[in-house]
Order: structure tokens, then sequence, then C-alpha cells
């Protein structure tokens, strides 16, 4: 599999599934060649670094990781951006959630390698340059839809995906496609007020 | 305005905003492990797979040959640190690695420091350990445990309550219910994960964890490493969640420490979800037994309330919630009586009102089960039973607004559209129930220090050693500095969560709003009168005023008649650029030596049921509506109310969020939460966040608050009750009852699933 194909568009649920079928045809088909390819030649260890290149917030980062690295960790740890929050790294509580190529993903389940070449949008670029928040950012403030904040850059990463992806019609369904973000303050209510709010000054805009 | 800033009513302050929200929604926020630390190493635990008995050897080879590992700590290499203290600022007196007995499952056995996490992360899982297994004991009815009388135990619970003849009035009661009830291990999981940074500077440490006590911290870990307090500092502006779960500190604090003293290095350990569930610590379960006696006119007259609370088997942790349902309404008599049963786990502690979440639960329960024996309405039944003392002591309150709060909160719920009738309220295929239930919570406050610094263009700068949990306490002591001072919160600034700031107590106890404020307003009053002393003085701008009352307003002071003098002038006229005051606060009925031991990492605490003049509490009422799908038995909770009343509130929309988060908390408790044991390993079964469940987005609907007004001057300086944990006090017994009424099925162990109501 070329990073080319790796970088189309694979959610990592695809990812998975091609893995695991691939592991299990790999040893019947590769191993009389194998065995005789000299000692350089064999399989990357888990433990390699690879060079990675991604781009967040607009701004192009080459960083040498190891294979094992999620986006997250390459974010918090590497980028240096902590704004994005590490709650659970099992794909459970959102509050690792960016955005990748404009979708929401929670980025603890995306290895970073996987991201060569596309576009992360984090907390820390949502904020123009001159200051001025994004309307959920803004939404949020004024709904004071958190209270630790310790979410609220993943519920906010998501609450753009969610507006975006055209999932916030009706309170209800806001509720739904926001569920997978925990918020253990539980500042639900208002997260719903602010995503009302911020979804119509962006209809409107 | 919006819902999320309610109007102020009387002694109410403005919904101001958060003064940290910008940094929260941008990210900027510092949390813990967001410090940026150079050459940080990191850490990863081994943690123990049984939960009784001895390690007999740990095999570290393979963990060692993993590239990138630096060092490994493990037994023998703490020998030069005291074990931990049980108590307030320390969560156990387990030494993980002190002693390689096993006193529960998840017990540290390692930690593993390396380059990378990962690396740290897979020398960690290819750490094993040989056992000598005994067969533990996990919970109430296991083989093996200890029970013992909990009076006496803890510093927090010294007796059990009584008044009167309970088993008279019991033999003779015309009406009685004799019923048992449980709450299941619940754990706190906040979002933010459990981490520590060990910075080492020549002597000097430096640690970046989330904490609810940074001086305690500072003291106990110094204690532990054989430090001078004054070189460990403790870091911790901002805390993600926090319920109780970062107020005492764990052993972890110090091995991480340990190890980055070893390698020379800086050591960032963050503990996954899964590990955190046995290394920190859990609200233990606990089973009630509650007999009430009343008579056909609805009072009661006799109250009985045992409860049976787990704890370790070294650690005689108790919350003993009888203090306040003892407490709670008229009873003709009571006897109560808490027994600890002490198993192979680890040791619980304080989660969101620790007391009063089980107990009043079960005493909420009973109420309503008794005024359906009495054949009354739930509301009218607790008005019978208001008392005008509380009934142990015989202390008045001083202020009870409860009857305030089910009146204002039973109007905006519409209970008198409520049809008593079990099972009589129906829409479409959901059947539809309502329930009610008192909240009650101690008020306390505990010793503070501030610095407070005022410049001549109006610049605030507070400093307290108090933590930002998310309750908004930087905003109000924000507030408190802005009003006293007279300038716009743009001109306020407050750094807390720092151990070199001046000490602050625990962040629990909801006691934070009321110790930090009444801190900050002394030191803010003693700028005041140098100020005001200042400004009517011999030449000085409003000279001869002396006698005239002196205010701070808008960045001038001014006097009753009218006439001001600009902050700038006024300064000017002192020859100073900036005033500081640095205020203690005690409250009354602190003993001589209170603040020299709140320096010490021990504050004392004061109200509740434990002063002289009065007993002092906060309360609400909350009430409940439950639809269960009649086929399905689904529930749902589509709306939800509570009226608390909890003396001045500082600023209403964080109030609003506390107590909403609270009620939440409330139907989570219900509903969701419960940490499952395999009773035969004594281990926890649900240790992640899917499994855990806690309340989601979908799960909640509207959710209603009303801030009862309520002055009380005999709590504080400030006039502050705390909130934080009284909203999720009684929700959970309203829920049950919502439940029976559409039911008729009363469940009294918690949480209530679908599988309770088939059949």
């Amino acid at each position: 599999m070329s990073d080319a194909k790796m970088s189309s568009g694979l959610s990592r649920r695809m990812f998975m599934t091609a893995s695991v079928s691939a592991a299990a045809v790999m040893p019947l088909a590769n191993s009389p060649t194998r065995a005789a390819q000299p000692e350089s030649a064999k399989p990357a260890e888990p433990r390699d670094l690879s060079a990675v290149s991604i781009r967040v917030n607009k701004q192009a980062y080459n960083l040498a990781l190891d294979n094992r690295t999620s986006l997250l960790d390459a974010l918090r740890d590497h980028v240096g951006l902590t704004g994005t929050k590490k709650g659970c790294d099992h794909g459970q509580c959102g509050a690792c959630t960016v955005l990748i190529d404009g979708k929401r993903v929670l980025s603890c389940l995306s290895f970073a390698v996987m991201n060569q070449g596309r576009e992360i949008t984090t907390v820390e670029g949502l904020a123009s340059t001159d200051g001025e928040l994004h309307p959920v950012q803004q939404a949020f403030i004024d709904h004071d839809a958190f209270q630790c904040g310790y979410c609220t850059p993943g519920q906010i990463m998501s609450a753009i995906g969610c507006i975006n992806e055209g999932h916030a019609g009706s309170e209800d369904d806001i509720r739904e496609y926001m569920s997978g973000n925990l918020c253990r303050c539980a500042a639900y209510p208002n997260i719903v007020a602010a995503i009302v709010q911020a979804r119509d000054e962006t209809r409107r805009a | 305005m919006n819902q999320a800033a309610p109007a102020p009513r009387e002694n109410q302050g403005d919904p101001v905003v958060r003064i940290d929200a910008r940094l929260k929604v941008t990210g900027q926020a510092g949390y813990p492990a967001d410090i940026v630390t150079a050459n940080v190493a990191y850490g990863a635990l081994a943690t123990s797979s049984i939960a009784r008995g001895k390690v007999s050897e740990l095999h570290t080879k393979d963990a060692r040959a993993v590239p990138g590992v630096l060092d490994i700590v493990t037994y023998g290499d703490m020998d030069k640190a005291d074990t931990p203290k049980f108590g307030n600022t320390g969560a156990s007196s387990i030494g993980p690695l002190h002693d390689k007995t096993v006193f529960h499952d998840g017990q540290i056995i390692a930690l593993v420091v390396a380059e990378t996490f990962e690396a740290a992360e897979e020398a960690a899982m290819l750490i094993r350990a040989d056992y000598e297994n005994e067969r533990p004991s996990a919970s109430f009815d296991s083989k093996g445990v200890k029970m013992e009388p909990a009076a006496g135990k803890s510093p927090m619970f010294k007796e059990d309550a009584k008044a009167g003849d309970f088993d008279a009035a019991w033999a003779d009661a015309t009406v009685k219910i004799d019923e048992k009830y449980s709450t299941p291990t619940q754990h706190h999981n906040p979002i933010e994960l459990f981490s520590t940074t060990a910075i080492w500077q020549g002597d000097q440490l430096t640690i970046h964890e989330p904490s609810q006590n940074v001086t305690g911290w500072k003291v106990e870990l110094a204690r532990q490493l054989k430090l001078d307090p004054a070189n460990v500092r403790i870091v911790s502006p901002y805390i993600g969640g926090a319920f109780g779960s970062k107020g005492p500190m764990t052993a972890r604090t110090a091995i991480v420490a340990v190890a980055a003293r070893r390698i020379g290095r800086p050591v960032r350990c963050v503990v996954n979800r899964m590990q955190a569930f046995g290394t920190q610590i859990y609200r233990a379960e606990t089973r009630h037994r509650i007999r009430m006696g009343a008579g056909k006119d609805g009072r009661i007259t006799a109250f009985g309330h045992e409860g049976w609370e787990v704890t370790s088997r070294p650690d005689p942790y108790v919350v003993g919630g009888t203090s306040a349902t003892a407490r709670m309404y008229n009873y003709g008599s009571v006897l109560t009586h808490v027994s600890l049963v002490h198993a192979d786990r680890n040791t619980p502690g304080y989660m969101r009102s620790p007391p009063e979440t089980p107990y009043v639960y079960a005493l909420e329960n009973a109420m309503d089960e008794m005024a359906v024996a009495l054949g009354m309405d739930p509301v009218e039944f607790r008005r019978i039973n208001e008392p005008e003392k509380e009934p142990i002591g015989g202390k008045p309150f001083s202020s009870r607004s409860l009857i305030k709060c089910y009146d204002q909160a039973s109007d905006a719920f519409g209970w008198s559209k409520r049809d008593p009738r079990v099972g009589s309220m129906r829409e479409g295929d959901w059947l539809v129930g309502m329930g009610c239930a008192t909240a009650i919570y101690p008020t306390a406050a505990a010793p503070c220090a501030a610095r407070v610094r005022f410049t001549a263009d109006g610049e605030v700068r507070v400093q307290c050693g108090s933590h930002e949990i998310g309750t908004g306490v930087r905003t109000v002591a924000g507030q408190m500095a802005a009003e006293r001072l007279g300038v716009g919160m743009d001109k306020v600034s407050v750094e807390m969560g720092d151990s070199a700031l001046p000490p602050a107590p625990v962040s629990g106890g909801s006691i934070s709003t009321a110790s930090v404020c009444s801190a900050v307003m002394k030191a803010c009053d003693a700028i005041r009168e140098k100020l005001f002393a200042a400004a009517a003085g011999r030449g000085a701008p409003l000279a001869g005023s002396g006698n005239a009352k002196l205010d701070l307003k808008d960045e001038k002071v001014v006097t009753e008649t009218g006439k001001s003098a600009k902050l700038a002038d006024v300064f000017k006229a002192m020859q100073v650029g900036a005033l500081e005051e640095y205020a203690e606060f005690a409250p009354k009925g602190s003993s001589p030596e209170a603040l020299s031991k709140l320096y010490a990492g021990q504050p004392e605490f004061h109200g509740g049921e434990g002063d002289k003049d009065s007993v002092k509490y906060a309360f609400g009422a909350e009430f409940v509506e439950v639809r269960i799908n009649s086929y399905t038995r689904e529930i749902r909770v589509p709306r939800i109310v509570g009226a608390f009343a909890a003396g001045r509130i500082m600023n209403t929309r964080t109030a609003r969020s506390q107590l909403m988060g609270g009620m939440i908390w409330g139907i989570g408790q219900a509903l969701h939460e419960a940490t499952e044991i395999d009773q035969r390993h004594a281990r926890y079964v649900n240790r992640d966040l899917q499994d855990y469940l806690v309340p989601v987005n979908a799960d909640i609907k509207e959710v209603d608050v009303i801030l009862v007004p309520e002055t009380d001057h005999q709590v504080n300086p400030a006039g502050v009750k705390g909130l934080g944990e009284l909203g999720n006090v009684g929700t959970a017994a309203a829920v049950a009852s919502a439940v029976y009424h559409a039911t008729g099925k009363r469940i009294r162990d918690l949480p209530i699933r679908i599988d309770d109501l088939i059949g």
C-alpha cells in the first residue's frame, strides 16, 4: 500500500480492515521471496522512525516520528500544539477532535503517518490573526458552554464539524451528533445553545 | 442575556463571563500536562494483576531491552522516601513500591521511563510479575471482609448521631417504612487524565499535576521526599475536571519525582484511563437500611439510618452521611449507625458530595415511600416535617430556605398537574413519571490567604493558591476584587493554582468561594482603608470629607455627597505606585493555630453541623420528569428543575452552570454510572469511558436552575454558601421516585437500568 493510497481519504476503520486482511495474506504470498531478502530489507519495526510531513493550521511540519505515534501525540508532543486534549486515547471521549481536510476526526485514533499531506486544523487555528474568535468559540463563551474547559477544544472542533455536515438542524440533532464528545462538567444544555447560535450566525454569513 | 446568564435577583452578583473563557476556547489554557518541558522523558505505569498477595518476583529484562528505555523505578527504589500517609492530603497509606504486598488490583508495581511515550508504554506492557496470590475479598458480601463501626475512625466522622428514644417511637409508629438501599462504586472520570510532571533544578522540585490542594501536596510531598517544603512547588493553574479526584495526592507523585531525580531529566507520566481506576480514588459502594415511622398526620416520629461503606484494608475512609440525613427533617427521634467494611480494594476518596450523594439518596427515596404509604403528596409531606431547629443538637439553622425552594421549583415544574396515581400519566408509548427530592449540603469555610495589588492605573492583581477546577472561583475572586476596588473586570487578573502563592485550603467541600472571597475581601478592604485615609487626609483630593462614607467606584474614590477623586490622584497624593495587601482569613470559631495550620497544609474546616451557634447548610429542591417506553423500558429524562438557596450568589452564570452540572451528575448517578467489580478477582471491569457510562449530550434535555434569593450573615464574611456539590444531592432519589410514579416499581439499588423495569 503506497503512501499516496494511504492519504487518499481512507478512514481508520477501512485502514484497520485493510491491514488485517493484508496481514492474513502476506505470510503466504511473501514467504518464499522474503527468506531470500537481505537483512536490511526486512519490514519496518514498529519502533522505527518515519519522516512525516503534516500541515497543521496552514503551516508545514516535517517530523521524525515513531510509526506508532498518534496524530494526537504528534500534535501535542512534537508540534507543540497542546490545545488538542487527551482524555482517553481510545476514541471514547472526543477531547482530541480535530478537523482533517474539514472533517472532524478523533486524532487519538489516527496515526500521524496516515496524515501525510493532509490539512489539519486544531483549536489553535480557529481565531483569526487579528484575534477575532470563530463564531463557535464566541458562542461557547456567550453560553458558558464549559466549566473546566478541558473537553472544550474537542467540543468546539466537533461543533464546527457538526454544523458543516448539516447535522445541526435541530436541537435534537445537535444532541445526537455531539454525543461523541463527553463533558464531565456536564455543560450539555449550554453547548447545544452555543451551537444553535453559531449555526445561525454561520448561515447568515 | 441568555439562559446561561440569569438576571441576578436579590443578593446575587452579575453573570460575569469567566475570566479565563477566552483562554479556554482558544486552547491556550495550560493544563499541567500541556506545559512545554524541555528534554522531558515519558513515564508509564505497570500495575498489579492481582488484588491480594505479594509480588515474589518482578521481571523487567524484556522491558529494559526496549529501545529508548531509560530507567525502571520499582521495589527498593523508593526506600529513601517515606511512605505516603492517609488523610485529607494523602489518598492512601499504601506505598506501592515500598512494600511488595499487594493491597488491591491495579496497584503500581513499577514506573518505566523512556525517551518516548510509545517506548514507555511498550516497555510497561512487557513487565511481568510472579505473585503469591491470595483470594481477595471484593466487596460487602465477600468472604474475608472486616467490618467495624465507623465512628471515631476518621476525624471527619466522630460519632453516630442520635436523638430521643428511637426504639420506643418506632414501636409506637402507626405507619412504618423499613427498607434497604444501595449505591454502586463510581469513578470521577474527569476528562483530563491524571498526570505528573516532575522537574528538578538542583534541590528544587517543581511538580506540574492537576491538584485541588497545592499547599497540602507541597507539604506532604516534601515529607515523603525528606525535602524542605520551601524547595517543593506544585503548579496546577488549570484543572480539567476534578470532582474530588484531584484532592488527595496519590503515591505516583513521589515515584515520578524520584524517577526524574534518578535520570537527571524531567519526567512526565500521564496515567492512562484504565490504570486511573486503580491508582486514583473513587466513590465506594454503600448500603443503607432506613426505618421511618410516622403518624397518620404525616409527622415523622422515628428515623433510623444505618449505613455501610466499603474501604481498603489499611485505610478507614468514611463519609458518614448520616450527620446530614439526621438533621434534615423534624424527626421525633433519631438513631444512626455507620459501619466500615474493609476489602481488598484501593482506598476510596472524596467524590462530589461524598457523604450526601449516597446517604441522602437513601433518605429521600424513603421519604417518597413514606409519602406513598401515607397517601400524601411528597412535597406536602416534607412541608409537614420542616424543622424549626435541627433535631440532634437542637441548634437553629443559620438559614434554611428549603420550602421556598420547593415552592419555586414546583411552580416552574408544574407539579400541580401531576396525577399522583401510579402509572396514570402517559403520552403515546411513553409512561410519564414525576418525582422530587431535597438537596442539602453543609456550608463550611476554611482559613485562606490572598494577596491583592492595586496600582494607580486601576489594575488589580489577585493572588491566591486556590484552584480553578471549573467552578469559576478564579472569576468570582476577581469579581469580589473588582467590586471592592471599584474597577471593571477587564482590569483584574487572578493567579491561582500554584503553591508559591498565598495558601488556600483544598478545593473540596464546597468551601472555595466562601473562603477565597472572604480572604480577597479582607485584602481589598485593607487597601480601601489606606486609600480612603489618604483621599480624605489634609491637602488630599477629598480633604475634609473624613466623616463621610467613602467608596470606590469607576476608578474613583467617591463620597456619599457625590464628590470624587481620581484613583491616580489619590495614589499621587500618597506618593506610591501600588498598594499591596496580604490578608489572612479564618472563619469564626477557628483555633488560634488555624492559620499556621493552613501553611502546613492542614486547613481546619468550620461550619456544617460543627459550629456552636447554628448549623449551616445550603438547600435545594429538585423535580424530575421521566419517560419510560412502555415496550422497551428505555428511560429518558426530558426535563429537570432545581431551585437552590445558597446565600450570596457571586455570579449567577457560574452558579447556574455548576448546579446544572450537578443535576446532570445526579441523572448519571440515577441511570448510568457504576463501576462493575469482578467479585472473584476484586477487579474493576469497565475501566474506560466506553463501558463506564456517564451522561452524554443526547441523555440531557431541559435543565432548569432557579437561584432562590437568600441572605445569611452568619456563614462567613462573604455571606456565601458553597454550591458545587449541592446540585447532585437528591437528584437520584427524585429520578427513582419518578420511575416509581411511572411504573409502580420502586428501585432501591442504583443505577436504575432498563433490566430493572422489565417484567
